[in-house]
C-alpha cells in the first residue's frame, strides 16, 4: 500500500485524518473482499460429439394370447391327456361291501363340482375289487360299487345320461401286494372320461 | 303124455341153452363199480417193424401218452417196468398168455408201430384178457408224426368204451391266461399238452364256457369298453355278440345244447338270464335286489344251480330252468360261490371261503355229505368237472402264481397243468 508521504514534514492534523480514513477504507475494502469467498473457475463449454445414426430394430411385441377360459383349455386337450391328469379322484370301499363310506362322500362332492363345471363331459365309473373274492362274485360286487357311486353322483345332481358303469371285478388291481394296504387300494370306484 | 312133456321141456332147455351161448359170445362188456380194485394192465414196449430210431421214438411217445391216459382213470394199474424183463418179449404174432399171467397181468395191451410209404405212422393196438386168452378190442390208426398224442388218446378212448366209460382223453380245457400280456382265451388238452392261444387283442377276455358239441366257446370280452358276452365258433373263426347291455358274464350252456344261461346287470343288479343257444330270446329268471350269478346246469338241463346273496351272504341255490322252486343247498359258512354241477348229476362242486382261505368242496345231493377237496392254505377257485364226472379242474395260487390244477373227485392225484403266467377260470369240454 502506498502511503502518501509528504516530505519530511510532520504530518498536520488534517493529513492525519486523511491517512486514517484511507487506511480504514482500505481495511474495510480488504475485509469485504476476503468475505466474498473463492471465485469459481468456470470450465470451458464441452464440444458437442457427432453420433452415427443407428436405428435399433426391436422385435415386434408378441401378440398377446387372449386369456383362455378354463373350459377352452380343457377342450383343447385330448381324452388321453385329460385322463392322465386324473381330474376325478377315486373312492374306496369296505371289504365285501358296496355302500358309499362317509370318507368317500366329500371326494364325490368334489368330483361332482368338477363334473358340473365341465358339463359336456361323459364319464365311465369303474368298479373294482380286491383279490380275496371269487371271480364271479367279484364281478357282480364291482358292478354294485360302480352303481352305488353312480347313484350318489346322481343324487348330487349329475345327470344319469352322462355316466356309464362297468365292473372289472378283481382283474385290474392297482396294488399287487397281499396285505390290507394293497387290498384297500384295490377296493375302489375310479373314473375315466369317455367323452368331452 | 309124460314123455311128450319131457320132450318139450328137453327141447325147450336145449333151445334156451343155444340162445344163451349165442348171446354170451357177443361183445365183451365189463362194468366198473366204485371200490373195485384197479385192474393190473401189462403195457410192454410196442414192437416196431423197422429199427429206425424215429419210429422207435414215435412208438415210445404213443406208449407213454396211452399209459398216462389209462392210469388217469384209476381203472387200470400199470405193471412196473421191471416185470417185463422177467418174461420173454412180446411177439404179437404168437402171444404166450401164460407168461403174462405169471407176472400178475389181467389185461394185456399189445401195440405195433410201422411206417407207411408216405412217411405216415401206422399204429395197431390190441387189448387181450390174459386169463381167457381172449381178444377184447383192437384198432388201427394212421397219422402224421405230429398227431401221435391224438392217436394215443383215441386208442385210450376205445378201451374206455369197452368198460362202459365216457370217452375223456380228447376233451379240452379252455382257460384264461395272461402269459402274453393281458387276460386272453386259451385252450389245452385235458392233460395240459398243446396249450394254444385263441383270442388276440389287448383287452381282457374272461370266463370261457364250452358248448356241449365242443365247437363253440361263449365268453366275456371288454373289447368294446364294456363287459359283453360273445360266442366264438372255433372252426369257422367267427365271433357274434350275444349281450351288450350292462355287465354280462358267467355264461353256461345247457347240456342238451339248446339254452345258454348267463349273468347280466342289464336291468340293474346282477341277475340270471336264459337265452337260446344262439343268443336270441333272452329271458330273465331272477327278480330281486340281490346278486344272482354263476349259473350251472344239471345234466338233465332241467335245473340250474347258482350263487345268490339274497339271504345276506353268497350261498348256493337251485331253481328250475324256468326260474321257479328256488331252494338253498349250501349251509354252514358265510361265503359259497362258483357252483359246478357234475355230469353224473349227483354232486355239485363249489368254492367256500373260510377265514380268507378258499377251498373247493363237493356236495353230494343224495346223501348231503360234503367232501373237502383242497387242503392248502391258498385261494382255490373256479371248479369244473371232466365229462365223466371223475375229475375236477380248478385254479389255485398255492404255488405263488395262479395255475390250473386237476384233481380226482375224491381229492387224490393233484396235477398241475399250467406254468406260464397266471392261468385261471378253466372250463372242461365234453
Amino acid at each position: 500500500m502506498l502511503m502518501p508521504v509528504c516530505g519530511n514534514k510532520t504530518l498536520g492534523g488534517s493529513m492525519k485524518k486523511l491517512i486514517i480514513i484511507t487506511l480504514a477504507c482500505l481495511l474495510a475494502f480488504m475485509f469485504l473482499i476476503s468475505c466474498k469467498g473463492k471465485v469459481k473457475e468456470v470450465p470451458p463449454p464441452p464440444q458437442a460429439k457427432e453420433q452415427p445414426k443407428i436405428e435399433k430394430v426391436e422385435e415386434a411385441p408378441a401378440v398377446e394370447e387372449p386369456m383362455l377360459s378354463e373350459e377352452e383349455i380343457f377342450m383343447r386337450k385330448s381324452l388321453e391327456q385329460i385322463n392322465k391328469e386324473q381330474p376325478l379322484a377315486m373312492i374306496h370301499f369296505d371289504y365285501d361291501k358296496y355302500f358309499i363310506r362317509e370318507d368317500a362322500k366329500p371326494v364325490l362332492e368334489t368330483d361332482a363340482t368338477w363334473l358340473k363345471k365341465f358339463a359336456m363331459v361323459k364319464v365311465l365309473i369303474e368298479g373294482h375289487c380286491d383279490e380275496r373274492g371269487t371271480e364271479e362274485y367279484n364281478l357282480a360286487l364291482g358292478e354294485r360299487r360302480a352303481r352305488s357311486t353312480f347313484d350318489y353322483l346322481s343324487s348330487l345332481g349329475i345327470s344319469p345320461e352322462r355316466m356309464k358303469t362297468i365292473s372289472y371285478g378283481k382283474s385290474q388291481p392297482l396294488a399287487v401286494g397281499h396285505d390290507e394296504t394293497s387290498w384297500q387300494q384295490n377296493r375302489r370306484a375310479q373314473f375315466t372320461i369317455i367323452e368331452k | 303124455m309124460k314123455s311128450r312133456a319131457k320132450k318139450i321141456v328137453f327141447f325147450g332147455i336145449l333151445f334156451l341153452g343155444a340162445t344163451w351161448t349165442f348171446f354170451s359170445q357177443q361183445e365183451v362188456v365189463i362194468t366198473i363199480k366204485e371200490g373195485m380194485a384197479a385192474i393190473p394192465l401189462a403195457l410192454p414196449d410196442f414192437t416196431t417193424r423197422s429199427s429206425s430210431p424215429a419210429l422207435k421214438e414215435a412208438a415210445a411217445e404213443i406208449r407213454q401218452v396211452l399209459g398216462n391216459d389209462l392210469k388217469y382213470t384209476r381203472i387200470f394199474q400199470l405193471l412196473p417196468e421191471a416185470h417185463y424183463s422177467y418174461i420173454r418179449p412180446l411177439n404179437p404174432e404168437k402171444i404166450f398168455f401164460k407168461d403174462w399171467e405169471s407176472i400178475q397181468a389181467q389185461i394185456l395191451f399189445a401195440g405195433e408201430v410201422s411206417e407207411s410209404e408216405g412217411g405216415a405212422v401206422l399204429f395197431e393196438g390190441k387189448l387181450f384178457d390174459v386169463k381167457s386168452e381172449r381178444f377184447i378190442v383192437g384198432k388201427r390208426y394212421q397219422s402224421e408224426k405230429k398227431l401221435l398224442r391224438l392217436v394215443a388218446h383215441k386208442m385210450a378212448d376205445e378201451i374206455m368204451k369197452v368198460y362202459g366209460e365216457r370217452p375223456l382223453f380228447n376233451s379240452k380245457i379252455a382257460f384264461i391266461s395272461n402269459r402274453d400280456g393281458n387276460d386272453e382265451l386259451y385252450m389245452m388238452d385235458y392233460d395240459g399238452a398243446n396249450q394254444t392261444r385263441i383270442t388276440f387283442n389287448k383287452v381282457t377276455d374272461y370266463m370261457p364256457a364250452w358248448s356241449p358239441d365242443s365247437k363253440k366257446i361263449v365268453y366275456t370280452s371288454y373289447r368294446k369298453g364294456n363287459a359283453d358276452l360273445y360266442l366264438l365258433s372255433l372252426y369257422e373263426g367267427n365271433i357274434s355278440a350275444i349281450a351288450t347291455q350292462g355287465t354280462n358274464f358267467s355264461a353256461s350252456f345247457s347240456p342238451d345244447g339248446k339254452k345258454l344261461a348267463f349273468c347280466s346287470t342289464m336291468d340293474g343288479p346282477a341277475e340270471i338270464y336264459v337265452a337260446n343257444a344262439d343268443g336270441t330270446n333272452i329271458k330273465r329268471l331272477t327278480f330281486n335286489k340281490a346278486i344272482d350269478t354263476a349259473p350251472t346246469w344239471s345234466p338233465t338241463s332241467r335245473e340250474i344251480a347258482f350263487t345268490s346273496d339274497r339271504g345276506g351272504s353268497p350261498q348256493i341255490y337251485i331253481m328250475d330252468a324256468e326260474g321257479s322252486n328256488v331252494r338253498r343247498v349250501s349251509f354252514g359258512g358265510d361265503y359259497h360261490d362258483a357252483p359246478a354241477w357234475s355230469p353224473t348229476g349227483d354232486r355239485i362242486a363249489y368254492v367256500s371261503r373260510v377265514d380268507q382261505i378258499f377251498d373247493i368242496y363237493v356236495l353230494n345231493l343224495r346223501t348231503n355229505q360234503i367232501t373237502k377237496l383242497t387242503e392248502s392254505n391258498a385261494r382255490n377257485e373256479s371248479p369244473c368237472w371232466s365229462p365223466d364226472g371223475r375229475h375236477i379242474a380248478f385254479s389255485s395260487n398255492l404255488s405263488g402264481t395262479i395255475q390250473i390244477y386237476a384233481v380226482d373227485y375224491d381229492g387224490a392225484n393233484l396235477r398241475c397243468l399250467t406254468s406260464k403266467g397266471d392261468n385261471k377260470l378253466p372250463d372242461w369240454s365234453n
